[in-house]
C-alpha cells in the first residue's frame, strides 16, 4: 500500500510542481481578467465626456431635472443648454460640444428630435441624453411610476413546475452550465491527457518492465490514474478559488454580482454527468497510451475522441432554440455528446427525469467498458516497446499478464 | 537450497511457443548463465520468473515459493531494454525507483549517494537523465538494480554499452555480490564473460533447453577427444593420432577412439620430447554455443 501512495505522490508532484502546470492554472483566470479588462477599456474609450448640447423650442426643458447618473463603467457626459441653434453650432464647430439635439416646438406631439454632429456621438452620450429627456418627460409623475418606467421591462421565464426561473438579471443560471461544462471538460482533458502520457512515458522510457517488478500493474495504474485525476481536480479547484472567491468577496459591493446563485440541481446534474465522463475518457486515454509508441502519436488519436465531445458546442444554437428536439434528445444518449448536450439543455428546458437517468446510465456503462478496455490494452501493450498495438488486437488477443 | 527453480514451464504467444518445457534451478550464491541466440526465449523465461508473464503450464519457485509482492523487494532486475525516467534529474529518478523497492526515501538517498560516488556519477545527480551518456545511464541502471540490496539479481546483458574500464567494474561488482551470497542470473551473448564469471549455465534455443549444468563439465563433454601440445621443436609421429593442426602457438592433436590422452603423453615422453604444455583440448563456450545452436549437439 505504501508503494501505491509513492506512485501517487511521484506522479502528482511531477506534474503539479512543473512550471507549465502552474502556468496552465494561472493562464485561465489571467485570460478571463484580460477579456474583462478589454471590455472595460472599450467602454471607457467609448465614453467621450465632451458635453452634449441641446436647443429646446418645445419648453420641455425650461427648468430641467438633472440627468441620472450613468451605470458604471460609463462616465457622465455633461448636458448643456443653448438658447439658439447658431450658438450651439458655433460651440460644436469650436469643439466645445460633441453634438447637439434640437427639440422642435411640436416635440411633445411628435417625440422627434434632430441630432446635429460632425462626428457621430457614441452610445454613452446618446443613452445619457435619452435618460435626461425621459427624466424630464416623467417629471410630473409620482416618483415610483417614473422610476418604474425608466427601469424598463423585466422579463422572467419560469418553468412549468415553478422550480426554475430565468431573467436578464439572473443571467448566471443560464451561464453556469456553459461555464461549468467548459471548466469540467478542460479539467477532464487535462487529467485524461496526463493519464495517457503516464502510460506512454513508461513505454517511451522503457521503465515499465522495471516498475512492474517492483509494484503490481494494478497498483501502478491505479496510483497513476488517481494522481492524474487529482491533478485535474487541483486545476479545477484552483480556477474556482481564483475566480469565485473574488466574486464572492465583491458581492456586497457590486449589485450585478448579487444575482449570482448556483442552483443545487444544476450542480447535481453536472456531477452526475461529469464523473462517469471523467472515468470514461480517462480509461480511453489510458488504452490509447498503452497502444501507441510515443505521446505525439497518442495526441493525434486523442483528437478522434475529443472532437465528438465538443459537437454540442458547435450545435449550440439548435440546442438552445429547440432543447427538446429529436436531435437534442438523441445526442443526450450518445456517450461522447451526451455530457455537454445534457448540461446545455438543462439551461433552457426542464429535462425529463428519465432522459437524465438514461443518459447517466449509458455514461456509467461506457465508463466501465472503458476501464475494461484500458486494463486489456495495458496488459497487452505494456511491454511492446517501440511497437504499436493495433487497437482491434485488444479484443482479439489473449491477455498475457 | 535453490534460489530459483522452474519446472517444465511452457509459454505460448498465439502460435509461437516461446518457452517449451523449460526446467532449471539456480543455486543460492552462484552466478548462473542464461544463454541462447536472439529470440531463443531467454527474456520470456526471465519474465516468467519475475511473474510479468504467467506460464501456460509448469511451476516457478522463487526464493523458496511462488512470487509475491513482498518478494519483489528482494529482487534486482536489469532488463535488456534499459529504462529510466528521462525527464527528471538522476537522483530523483533513482530515489523513486528505490522507494518502489520498499526503501525509505531518506535511506535510499544516502545509499544512492554512495553508489553515485563509486560510479563517478555524483557530479551528475542533478542533471536530467536524458542528458547523461549511454554509459552513464547504464551505470545508473545498475544502481537501481543493486541499491536495495537484493537477494536475487537478474541482469540481462549487463556489459552492453560499457567501455573496458566499466566492464571490469561491473565484473568486480558481480563478484562482490556473489561473495555477499547474492544469487545472480546473467543473460549475455558475451561468452568469455560467462566463462569468466558463471558457475553453471543453461542454453536455450527455440524455447527448449539445449544444455544445462556445470560449465566445466559441459566443456569437457564437448572436448571432442583431442589434446593441445606445445613443445620445443617439431612434434614426432605418435601412434593413435588421426589429425594434427596448429592451434595458436600449440598443436591440436585429434585422437583415434581407442587412444587416450595418457597414451599420447606417454609416447611423447618416451621420445624425449621437451613438452611445454599438454592439456586436454576443451572447446570455448563460443564454439559450444555455435555447435549447439547449429544443431551438432543437443541435450534434452
Amino acid at each position: 500500500m505504501k508503494k501505491f501512495w509513492r506512485v501517487i505522490a511521484y506522479e502528482y508532484t511531477r506534474h503539479v510542481l512543473r512550471k507549465r502546470f502552474i502556468f496552465a492554472i494561472l493562464s485561465v483566470p489571467f485570460f478571463a481578467l484580460f477579456m474583462i479588462a478589454i471590455v472595460v477599456i472599450t467602454f471607457i474609450l467609448e465614453t467621450n465626456t465632451t458635453p452634449i448640447g441641446y436647443v429646446d423650442h418645445s419648453g420641455l426643458l425650461a427648468n430641467p431635472l438633472p440627468a441620472p447618473k450613468p451605470a458604471a463603467p460609463d462616465k457622465p457626459v455633461p448636458v448643456q443648454a443653448f438658447a439658439s441653434e447658431e450658438e450651439a453650432r458655433s460651440a460644436l464647430q469650436a469643439g466645445d460640444l460633441q453634438a447637439y439635439y434640437v427639440l422642435e416646438s411640436d416635440y411633445l406631439d411628435t417625440s422627434r428630435a434632430r441630432l446635429v454632429y460632425i462626428h457621430e456621438p457614441k452610445r454613452p452620450a446618446r443613452e445619457q441624453f435619452t435618460s435626461f429627456i425621459a427624466v424630464n418627460l416623467l417629471a410630473n409623475y409620482p416618483p415610483e411610476i417614473a422610476t418604474r418606467v425608466i427601469d424598463g421591462d423585466k422579463l422572467i421565464v419560469r418553468s412549468p413546475d415553478g422550480k426554475r426561473e430565468m431573467s436578464s438579471s439572473a443571467w448566471f443560471s443560464i451561464m453556469l452550465p456553459f461555464v461549468a461544462g467548459i471548466a469540467f471538460f478542460m479539467a477532464i482533458f487535462t487529467s485524461a491527457g496526463y493519464i495517457m502520457q503516464a502510460v506512454v512515458e513508461e513505454k517511451e522510457n522503457r521503465t515499465m518492465e522495471i516498475v512492474v517488478t517492483s509494484v503490481s500493474p494494478n497498483q501502478l495504474m491505479m496510483g497513476k490514474t488517481l494522481a492524474d485525476i487529482a491533478i485535474g481536480l487541483t486545476q479545477l479547484l484552483s480556477w474556482v478559488l481564483i475566480l469565485v472567491v473574488p466574486v464572492w468577496i465583491a458581492r456586497p459591493y457590486i449589485p450585478m454580482l448579487s444575482t449570482i446563485a448556483v442552483p443545487p440541481e444544476s450542480l447535481l446534474l453536472i456531477l452526475a454527468v461529469m464523473l462517469p465522463t471523467f472515468v470514461m475518457l480517462g480509461g480511453l486515454m489510458a488504452a490509447i497510451g498503452a497502444t501507441v509508441t510515443e505521446s505525439r502519436e497518442g495526441q493525434q488519436i486523442v483528437g478522434l475522441f475529443t472532437m465528438p465531445t465538443w459537437i454540442p458546442y458547435f450545435l449550440i444554437y439548435p440546442l438552445m432554440s429547440a432543447p427538446n428536439s429529436p436531435l437534442a434528445v438523441v445526442m443526450s444518449f450518445i456517450p461522447f455528446t451526451s455530457p455537454l448536450t445534457l448540461i446545455i439543455r438543462s439551461g433552457f428546458t426542464v429535462l425529463p427525469f428519465w432522459q437524465i437517468v438514461l443518459g447517466v446510465i449509458i455514461l456509467v456503462v461506457c465508463a466501465a467498458g472503458s476501464l475494461w478496455l484500458a486494463g486489456r490494452a495495458f496488459r497487452l501493450g505494456m511491454l511492446s516497446y517501440g511497437k504499436r498495438l493495433p487497437f482491434l488486437d485488444i479484443f482479439r488477443r489473449q491477455v498475457q499478464a | 537450497m535453490n534460489s530459483v527453480e522452474i519446472s517444465h514451464i511452457v509459454k505460448t504467444f498465439g502460435s509461437l511457443r516461446a518457452v517449451d518445457d523449460v526446467s532449471f534451478a539456480v543455486d543460492k550464491g552462484e552466478i548462473f548463465g542464461l544463454l541462447g541466440p536472439n529470440g531463443a526465449g531467454k527474456t520470456t523465461a526471465i519474465r516468467v520468473i519475475l511473474d510479468i508473464f504467467k506460464p501456460d503450464s509448469g511451476e516457478v519457485v522463487v526464493l523458496g515459493g511462488p512470487m509475491t509482492e513482498a518478494k519483489k523487494d528482494r529482487i534486482g532486475y536489469m532488463p535488456e531494454d534499459r529504462g529510466l525516467y528521462q525527464d527528471i534529474n538522476l537522483e530523483r529518478c533513482l530515489i523513486y525507483l528505490a522507494s518502489l523497492k520498499g526503501m525509505d526515501p531518506a535511506a535510499a538517498r544516502r545509499q544512492i549517494g554512495e553508489y553515485l560516488e563509486r560510479f563517478d556519477l555524483a557530479a551528475y545527480k542533478h542533471k536530467k537523465v536524458k542528458e547523461l551518456s549511454k554509459g552513464m545511464q547504464q551505470k545508473a541502471q545498475l544502481i537501481t538494480t543493486l541499491v536495495h540490496k537484493p537477494d536475487l539479481l537478474i541482469v540481462d546483458e549487463p556489459f552492453s554499452g560499457l567501455d573496458p574500464v566499466n566492464t571490469q567494474m561491473v565484473k568486480d561488482l558481480l563478484d562482490e555480490q556473489r561473495a555477499r551470497g547474492v544469487t545472480i542470473i546473467m543473460s549475455t551473448h558475451q561468452m568469455h564473460q560467462v566463462e569468466e564469471l558463471c558457475d553453471r549455465i543453461v542454453l536455450i534455443d527455440h524455447g527448449k533447453v539445449m544444455l544445462y549444468g556445470n560449465l566445466e563439465e559441459i566443456r569437457r563433454r564437448f572436448s571432442g577427444h583431442a589434446v593441445l601440445v606445445r613443445a620445443t621443436g617439431n612434434l614426432p609421429t605418435v601412434p593413435g593420432i588421426i589429425q594434427s593442426e596448429p592451434h595458436n602457438s600449440a598443436t591440436r592433436l585429434m585422437l583415434s577412439p581407442t587412444t587416450s590422452p595418457q597414451d599420447v603423453l606417454r609416447a611423447l615422453v618416451a621420445q624425449n620430447v621437451n613438452i611445454e604444455q599438454f592439456e586436454v583440448a576443451l572447446p570455448t563456450l563460443d564454439e559450444i554455443f555455435i555447435r549447439v545452436v547449429q544443431g551438432e549437439e543437443s541435450e534434452t
